[in-house]
């Protein structure tokens, strides 16, 4: 076998699309993950805050090509419509329908292996990944590393009610959702944050999902860079009415209020297993708690002509600002792709 | 979507492709004048405008951009605003949406990301439309007609066989035409049998042609479709001579005389078996018919004055079907007293024809609105 995706939730599967797309044959690729369903950790976030709709727009599925996108899909004149104007948000029952359909078609199943890699090692010619064998090119997309919890509060993104006195702590889209979803459940809400949240349609800028504003990005020096990525991680959500919700802000929860805790996900490469052995066993370079990626999403030191070492999903942000978003996944995919044809 | 300058510019010559090709296979200069000012508009727009001030494109934009460049075409190079033109243009601007939105992220995965670039593959197509571009203007342009300048007198009759464009001067003794896209402009034709006869030809032009002193015929066409534009036509020099005389080219293109002032010939207009369009004319002091349409004809008289004509202002006759608006006739004159489809008539219909009537003024003519032999006025 060639290739190896360690991995198995949805940035995996954007990129299995992908390489099958390409004409890379099932039997080449093996895909290395905890859950045979990849959006099944995803689905379990998505119910928890209650999603409907995705923050993403039409292109925001996994299927290998843009084209046709959800709205099509969903096969209405006001879907394409709404699409056209940047109004257009799938449901996640779409989105979640699409995918399973992208998971039959793609066929994989039959390269899914279920395990829990602990250690990827470069060696000549490729990599060895546990004891499953050399593979010649390796795309790292294990996702985010786990939830950022609070004593005392339930995380959003785990199941839960409200109560009749909810405080959120955050203001990113969880946060949003949950405001949302208290005040709809007749609860009083109050939302405890550190920074104000910004108002914008996606999770960074639209520049930044192409080449005209990552080819600036790309150039930034580490110390700009690393500002820039900050200043995108700041919370945010969609702007529109329907996200205005009438609550207060507080410093702390207020006694006696259940307390949610949208506070996202652990960051950093420390906090994710795999990618902590990687950067300590091959002294891979960093940036605080990025990892230190060429444009196409590849670790620069562990790939030439012969192997690939890719990371997709949010340990990629150094490549793309946008990583942990379906584009992103898409963008570390395509790269990675690109590459494997290209040495086959 | 956040197009890079090359990928705006790979992305619209790539998706001119199909207007091009319809350009080139329908081989009208038009055309092909239209894609290359799409194009040319297009890209200057590209570096000058939309690059500097469009961060990010949505989809809708595209409607009002090209609206924006197609009135800047209009405007720039007063394009006459035509179906087809429309058709070609709405044909170019269809083909990029499809482009931009289903094709080329479909054939290219990373179409979105790289801003539009279309890699290897799509800069060489791109080079190629603008290569086929230029190639077919410069084709285009290296068979337009050749145009000469008439200086002075030139004795005729001057034979035209080859497609060409005669500015002023004088001709006397009659020009004859046996060619396709020929233009005169400007000329003045003294004598001849007939002043200008067109024969087998089409796309033939006259335009602002003054004749005087024509034998039979100051314009006469056989099997032929020509524009007569802003003529004069006077001072024949026999009294059996007519004006404009446009018969049997039921086969060619349809004819149009218009804006012509025509005086003192025996017929001012006459067409027989064509088609023919008789707009906005003067026709003064006929001696037969002021505008004659005849023999299954299917013609259009409007917007015509025709004033002081002897028997008849406007006759349609046997089997044609004429379409008769917003004429004025004034002061047709009573032709001897025995034949009773000669007394002043202002409009006749005539064995069989039909005449479709609408919005037309008759003034001192004594015989009025008449229907003789079969011949019906529709309303």
């Amino acid at each position: 076998m060639r290739c190896a995706i360690v991995g198995s939730g949805l940035a995996a599967l954007a990129s299995y699309a992908t390489l099958r797309h390409a004409g890379v044959p099932a039997d080449e690729i093996a895909v290395f993950g905890t859950h045979a369903d990849p959006t099944s950790v995803w689905r379990e976030r998505a119910s928890s805050i209650r999603q409907r709709r995705m923050r993403s727009e039409s292109d925001g599925h996994l299927a290998a090509a843009g084209f046709p996108g959800l709205a099509v899909r969903e096969g209405t004149a006001s879907a394409v419509a709404r699409s056209l104007t940047n109004r257009y948000h799938p449901t996640v029952d779409l989105f979640l329908e699409h995918a399973a359909g992208v998971r039959e078609r793609s066929g994989w199943d039959a390269s899914f292996v279920e395990r829990r890699v602990a250690h990827v090692r470069a060696v000549d010619g490729g990599f060895l990944i546990d004891g499953e064998g050399q593979f010649a090119h390796v795309l790292i997309a294990t996702g985010h590393p786990g939830l950022v919890h609070v004593p005392g509060a339930v995380h959003a993104y785990e199941p839960h009610d409200y109560a009749p006195q909810v405080a959120v702590i955050g203001a990113g889209m969880a946060a949003a959702t949950e405001w949302r979803n208290a005040r709809a459940a007749g609860s009083e809400v109050v939302s405890i944050r550190r920074r104000e949240p910004v108002r914008r349609p996606l999770n960074v800028p639209r520049r930044y999902f192409s080449k005209r504003g990552l080819a600036g990005f790309h150039r930034l020096p580490p110390p700009a860079r690393l500002a820039v990525l900050h200043e995108l991680e700041q919370p945010s959500y969609p702007p529109g009415p329907e996200w205005d919700v009438d609550l207060t802000v507080a410093d702390a929860p207020p006694p006696g209020f259940q307390v949610i805790a949208a506070t996202g996900f652990r960051k950093g490469w420390r906090e994710d297993a795999v990618l902590a052995d990687l950067v300590a066993t091959h002294d891979l370079a960093t940036h605080d708690r990025l990892l230190d990626l060429a444009p196409d999403s590849t670790v620069p030191t562990l790939t030439d002509d012969r192997r690939t070492l890719s990371i997709a999903g949010v340990a990629a942000r150094w490549a793309f600002p946008a990583a942990d978003t379906i584009a992103g996944a898409k963008y570390a995919a395509r790269a990675f792709t690109r590459r494997v044809c290209r040495t086959r | 979507m956040s197009y890079t300058l090359t990928g705006r510019i790979q992305s619209r010559l790539v998706a001119t492709l199909p207007p091009l090709l319809v350009a080139l296979g329908i081989h009208r200069w038009w055309a092909i004048e239209l894609v290359a000012l799409m194009l040319v508009f297009g890209v200057a727009l590209d570096i000058c405008v939309y690059d500097r001030v469009l961060d990010y494109q949505p989809g809708w934009l595209a409607v009002p951009l090209g609206l924006l460049e197609l009135g800047l075409i209009v405007l720039a190079i007063r394009m006459p605003v035509t179906w087809s033109s429309l058709g070609l243009y709405a044909l170019g601007w269809v083909t990029a949406q499809i482009c931009a939105h289903a094709l080329f992220p479909r054939l290219r995965l990373e179409y979105a990301q790289s801003g539009g670039e279309l890699e290897r593959i799509g800069a060489f197509v791109a080079g190629a439309v603008a290569a086929l571009t230029l190639a077919a203007v410069a084709g285009a342009v290296a068979v337009i007609p050749p145009t000469v300048h008439l200086h002075g007198v030139v004795q005729g009759p001057l034979l035209i066989t080859h497609a060409q464009t005669l500015v002023g001067g004088t001709v006397r003794g009659g020009v004859v035409i046996r060619a396709d896209h020929v233009t005169l402009k400007d000329v003045t034709v003294i004598g001849g049998e007939y002043g200008v006869n067109v024969e087998h030809a089409q796309h033939v032009m006259l335009d602002r042609v003054r004749l005087i002193r024509f034998k039979m015929d100051a314009v006469r066409a056989l099997d032929a479709g020509l524009m007569v534009h802003r003529c004069s036509i006077s001072t024949p020099a026999t009294p059996l001579a007519n004006g404009v005389l446009i018969t049997y080219s039921m086969g060619r293109p349809m004819s149009m005389v218009e804006k012509c002032r025509i005086v003192g010939v025996r017929e001012g207009v006459t067409t027989h078996s064509s088609m023919v369009d008789v707009v906005d004319n003067d026709v003064v002091g006929t001696t037969l018919h002021g505008i004659s349409l005849s023999e299954m004809s299917m013609d259009t008289a409007r917007g015509n004055h025709v004033e002081g004509a002897r028997g008849v202002a406007i006759l349609c006759m046997d089997h044609s079907m004429c379409d008769i608006t917003h004429n004025t006739i004034t002061g047709a004159l009573v032709d001897g007293n025995q034949n009773p489809s000669r007394q002043g008539v202002a409009i006749e219909s005539y064995f069989y024809a039909e005449a479709h009537l609408r919005h037309n003024t008759v003034v001192a003519s004594p015989g009025g609105v008449k229907a003789l032999d079969l011949g019906v006025f529709t309303e």
